[in-house]
């Protein structure tokens, strides 16, 4: 990081904490320091629920999925419009119409308070995990890259998160998060415009698409069904469906950001901007991704780009000839490129189908030798091991531009500390309006409860920090656990709001014993099958959308 | 709270319909770059 990076940096998240304070003025009673008083419009909750789901580890993995698997990832998002359109036409209005601060409340509405009761702590175990480890991968990430201490990289994007968080309430949060889109709009278009730009003399950018597309990095749309492969047409138009209906309408993380809306037709359409911008926005960063690949073809890149297990490979006997014939594949590799760039131009067909053979074969003989280098390190370790959340920063800190480099890493920041905002923010709320208001103290002053929401977002933030620090030297199982606990829980979640909604003869009790008896089907499939947790979301969703009904 | 009419095409039906073109457009986008860029 050059002077100017550190200034762009220090800039962007002074004026994220200073913007967040001064739009946070005003938040003085628990309406306007939870739901904004309810005033505001569909732009500032639009690019509020845009930035509560990306994370800043979804960023640094998207681009990576770009560069090693190509853009078929695009394709997880297909189902995103379509669980908008039936969360705008039938969640949105009843919470609006019910008047209430948090999803789980509504439970409680439709059917009793043990049910509220249940499904808030569900909310609270799962969100409290989740958050931990959105702080705790990047500064991994980060430290491993720019030799950052990581505890110094989570205190400091706690403390952010906690100064204007607890100071501002939503309205912080939500304006902070429209201020972070910006930021992160502009660093995407400043990646993929770099990233182009920096292609060697004579590579244009259709030159790039087709080195891209001749090697499978640019297929969008896989019309082929396969349980195994998770990234299809099918797998994205109905299994993304239902977890974005779980994730959007059930999730009080998202669900807060479109209560704040001044009426049902603003909330409305902030669902249904997500449901047009976010596809071509994934795209884009997956483009990006796809761009670093061919930058990549030109510039050799390490092994592996995590530096620190590169250096343990070193040591091995087999490092050198391993790093000799890696070197020789990407000689090779560029090539077969070269030629092949060459006989685009050319008319000759045959000429073309010679040269993307070769390139092709380059481009198995150049992944076979990083693959070998990935065994080593399971070998070292006898852990499993993936570099991929490496590969952009890696990219971004020794390439782009000075300034440029601040401004991605700005994005990291933001990306980081605009999710965990929302979810500290969004946990405070249930805690004090389905918890403690709910169950602990009914009768206290307005004032009281804003200062016990200020006091459990001043907690859920100190929380996540220290349940970060926690989770820094176990980040590898943790990452996979936590991705379980959310679909052990979503599941159940899902079901008891399609019961409330879609079967208006179903009472507590059955909504109830429905969600345990999800829940419980969850827990045995995955304790007595083989059944993937891809699926326990669908599990559950059926198991107590079923007992809900047979006990009516 | 009312329940307003959409900013624009004079119902919600007819936003969540183009919602749902939108998407058949962008996938079928989607499968004519995959066609043009794989060869």
């Amino acid at each position: 990081m050059r002077a100017l990076d550190w200034v762009v940096l220090a800039g962007t998240i002074l004026s994220i904490v200073a913007y967040g304070l001064y739009r946070g003025r005003g938040s003085n009673t628990v309406n306007a320091y939870l739901l904004a008083g309810r005033t505001m419009p569909w732009y500032a909750m639009a690019l509020s629920i845009m930035a509560t789901q990306a994370s800043a580890i979804t960023f640094i993995s998207t681009t990576a999925q770009g560069y090693a698997d190509g853009i078929r990832f695009v394709q997880f998002y297909l189902g995103l419009p379509i669980a908008m359109v039936i969360l705008a036409a039938t969640v949105v209005p009843a919470f609006h119409r019910a008047n209430v601060y948090t999803a789980y409340e509504y439970l409680e509405k439709r059917f009793d308070a043990k049910t509220r009761a249940l499904v808030s702590a569900i909310f609270l175990i799962e969100r409290g995990l989740a958050d931990g480890v959105a702080l705790c991968a990047p500064a991994i990430v980060l430290t491993v890259v720019l030799g950052w201490p990581s505890r110094f990289t989570i205190v400091v994007m706690g403390a952010l998160v906690v100064a204007y968080t607890v100071v501002g309430g939503i309205k912080a949060v939500t304006w902070t998060e429209v201020q972070q889109m910006v930021i992160i709009f502009v660093g995407l278009a400043a990646a993929l415009i770099t990233a182009i730009w920096l292609l060697p003399r004579g590579v244009g950018l259709g030159d790039a698409v087709s080195l891209a597309g001749a090697v499978g990095k640019l297929k969008a749309i896989d019309l082929s069904f396969d349980w195994d492969n998770r990234y299809n047409l099918w797998s994205g138009l109905f299994g993304g469906t239902f977890l974005f209906l779980a994730y959007f309408g059930t999730d009080q993380s998202q669900v807060q950001r479109y209560l704040t809306g001044r009426s049902i037709a603003e909330s409305r359409l902030s669902l249904l901007f997500n449901a047009v911008a976010k596809i071509p926005m994934q795209f884009l960063i997956l483009v990006t991704g796809a761009m670093v690949f061919v930058f990549f073809i030109y510039e050799r890149p390490p092994l592996l780009f995590d530096p620190v297990e590169l250096k343990r490979i070193e040591a091995d006997p087999a490092y050198r000839s391993l790093d000799q014939r890696y070197r020789g594949a990407f000689e090779e590799r560029r090539r077969a490129a070269g030629d092949l760039v060459e006989s685009r131009r050319s008319a000759d067909s045959a000429l073309h189908a010679r040269g993307l053979a070769a390139y092709r074969d380059a481009q198995k003989q150049f992944d076979q030798a990083r693959s070998d280098g990935v065994r080593l390190v399971e070998k070292a370790t006898g852990t499993s091991f993936t570099d991929t959340n490496y590969i952009f920063l890696s990219f971004v800190t020794r390439y782009m531009p000075a300034g440029i480099v601040g401004l991605i890493i700005a994005v990291i920041f933001v990306a980081a500390t605009s999710s965990t905002a929302a979810e500290v923010n969004s946990l405070a709320t249930v805690s004090v309006i389905d918890i403690y208001k709910r169950h602990i103290r009914k009768s206290g002053s307005d004032r009281h409860y804003l200062w016990a929401s200020r006091i459990a977002s001043a907690f859920w933030g100190c929380y996540v920090v220290v349940f970060a620090e926690y989770a820094l030297h176990r980040l590898g199982s943790l990452i996979e656990a936590v991705n379980m606990v959310g679909s052990f829980f979503y599941g159940g979640m899902l079901g008891v709001f399609v019961l409330a909604f879609a079967f208006p003869r179903v009472r507590g009790t059955a909504a109830f014993t429905g969600v345990l008896a999800g829940e419980a089907a969850i827990f045995y499939a995955h304790f007595a099958t083989n059944i993937s947790f891809l699926w326990y979301n669908a599990l559950g969703c059926i198991v107590v959308v079923l007992t809900g009904l047979a006990l009516s | 709270m009312t329940d307003d009419p959409p900013p624009f095409l004079g119902s919600w039906g007819r936003v969540y319909a183009a919602v749902l073109i939108y998407l058949a457009l962008l996938i079928a986008g989607f499968y004519v770059f995959t066609r043009v860029f794989e060869p």
